[in-house]
């Protein structure tokens, strides 16, 4: 019987949908209809959306409405709306990576990887979303598209580059959107936003036909207003695929069923030095955090400051390499914050890239044998909490610091050697902040394990802003 | 393999030398500049150089392998 209003789906979890649609409570259709009507009704504020797939969507929940009336499997994300971060190919869009120059680009033919395997799970993809101009940014701005908004006060960023994707999942828009990070694109705006990401392993998510942006660092993965969703998500993304050369042939490790094993065992440590908090809301959500799991001891990692200085190098180098033939040709056409960092970059000696990525075998296995000792990290996800759009700079201690080069200087030097991390939103009042759960490589399940701990204690959580 | 830090004296390049490397870099990379990008320009390379030069302070063995395709 069919008894669900359309706002009972108002900033309900993606599981609640699938189970909602998988017992006949609702059908597929009425759930899209009600997410585009949000959509309309709260974009405009938010500024997430660049394309709504609206006719592709409502098409799609009519077919998984009518697969399960034929009483075919239609997965466990079966009606789940999603949207994905406008670097992914969406067949028939021009991937725009962000940018104005990709906007002459043909369309694509054929969805990204991972829009693949949600839909085949039964999740119905609602649209592309704003993000960075060509992920070379943390602040969710963008010249060509205007800055997304963060949902808790619209006069500040939503963070980035996935800017878009942490606005709308922030927002209630869609319960699931994807994202990428390549140096905290995922972390940071889930910390503005107040909600929860997942950087998975370097490789362990096909990043098959999407924009690239640095691809010795760039990772995807999924945002969600709960752990559970977070996992939902990943598990049906995750596989080997030949087509991305940095896939690793790792076997799907479901992670879900695993969620509410005892975490009470697991060793969680504090990362101290660079890590340290020196701020109001890091310090406290980090200790709210820590205490929440037993966490009574710190752990150094060495030559984190040198690490977030060999990731700004590569990535200058690489995404300059990227772009060198468009920085010939269409140079007028790039945000000029991102065009000079770019030109910048392509001046770099190679020497120094090769020396940054030598340092980086060296550094990974110094970090890795911390988890000898224990399970998981913690450290802060942003040093502040979300600036005001436009701002240039921030405090940070005594010092004033620029807000584009360093919201990401707790995240760099952790995706920098693929570490898995789950970012929690603790909830400050008015802006929550993020913290990152750190594990080893291929431990997805240790730092959801853990951030499902936190949220069942209440510690973290995805505040519902107020429109 | 073993790395440790070293301190060792690495000037940054001065600022003729930065203007220097951008005009020849421009050359080599076939770039056209236009006058009113150069202080941007100028302003990110000597951040990225910056960056670079404590990377670069940090001793490590002549056996160590960049990481190409990089495994976690």
């Amino acid at each position: 019987m069919l008894d669900m209003l359309a706002t009972d789906f108002d900033f309900m979890p993606a599981a609640e949908i699938a189970a909602a649609v998988g017992s006949g409570r609702s059908t597929a259709l009425a759930v899209i209809e009600a997410t585009l009507a949000r959509i309309r009704e709260r974009d405009p504020l938010l500024n997430s959306f660049t394309a709504v797939t609206e006719q592709r969507a409502l098409l799609r929940a009519e077919a998984i409405d009518a697969m399960r009336t034929r009483g075919e499997a239609i997965g466990p994300l079966a009606g789940v709306p999603f949207a994905v971060k406008n670097l992914f190919d969406v067949s028939g869009l021009s991937t725009l990576a962000g940018s104005k120059i990709n906007r002459d680009m043909p369309p694509a033919t054929r969805d990204a990887a991972l829009i693949e395997r949600l839909e085949a799970a039964g999740a119905i993809l609602v649209g592309a979303l704003n993000m960075g101009e060509y992920a070379y940014d943390f602040t969710g701005e963008n010249s060509h598209d205007g800055a997304s908004r963060n949902p808790h006060d619209h006069e500040r960023m939503s963070g980035g580059s996935s800017g878009g994707s942490g606005a709308a999942v922030g927002g209630g828009l869609v319960p699931l959107a994807l994202g990428s990070d390549t140096n905290g694109s995922i972390r940071v705006p889930s910390s503005l936003c107040g909600i929860f990401g997942l950087k998975p392993t370097y490789g362990r998510l096909t990043r098959a036909r999407t924009f690239p942006f640095v691809a010795s660092l760039d990772h995807l993965g999924p945002f969600a207003r709960s752990v559970r969703d977070l996992a939902l998500a990943y598990d049906a993304m995750q596989g080997s695929d030949a087509e991305d050369p940095a896939c690793a042939g790792r076997p799907v490790e479901p992670v879900t069923p695993l969620l509410q094993q005892d975490a009470d065992g697991l060793r969680v440590a504090v990362a101290a030095g660079y890590f340290k908090c020196n701020s109001g809301e890091t310090c406290y959500a980090i200790d709210r955090v820590s205490a929440a799991l037993g966490a009574n001891r710190d752990v150094e990692i060495p030559q984190a400051e040198r690490a977030r200085s060999a990731a700004f190098v590569i990535t200058a180098a690489e995404g300059a390499s990227l772009h060198l033939n468009r920085l010939r040709t269409l140079a007028r056409d790039f945000d000029p914050a991102v065009r000079d960092r770019l030109i910048a970059g392509a001046m770099t000696p190679a020497s120094l890239v090769v020396k940054a990525q030598k340092f980086r075998r060296w550094y990974r296995d110094q970090v890795v044998k911390l988890f000898d000792e224990v399970d998981a990290i913690l450290a802060p996800a942003t040093p502040c909490t979300a600036p005001l759009i436009g701002q240039q700079t921030f405090r940070r201690g005594d010092a004033e610091l620029p807000v584009r080069a360093n919201l990401g200087l707790y995240t760099q030097p952790i995706s920098f050697i693929g570490l898995p991390v789950v970012a929690v939103p603790v909830p400050l009042v008015p802006l929550p902040i993020g913290v990152q759960i750190i594990a080893a490589p291929w431990r997805e399940d240790v730092a959801l394990r853990l951030a499902y701990a936190l949220e069942v204690k209440g510690v973290v959580a995805a505040m519902r802003p107020v429109f | 393999m073993k790395g440790r830090k070293t301190v060792r004296q690495s000037p940054l390049p001065k600022r003729d030398a930065i203007d220097s490397l951008v005009v020849a870099s421009a050359q080599a990379l076939r770039l056209t500049l236009d006058p009113s990008w150069e202080a941007g320009i100028k302003f990110n390379l000597q951040l990225i150089l910056r960056h670079a030069a404590l990377v670069d302070e940090f001793s490590l063995t002549d056996d160590a392998e960049p990481a190409a395709i990089f495994h976690a």
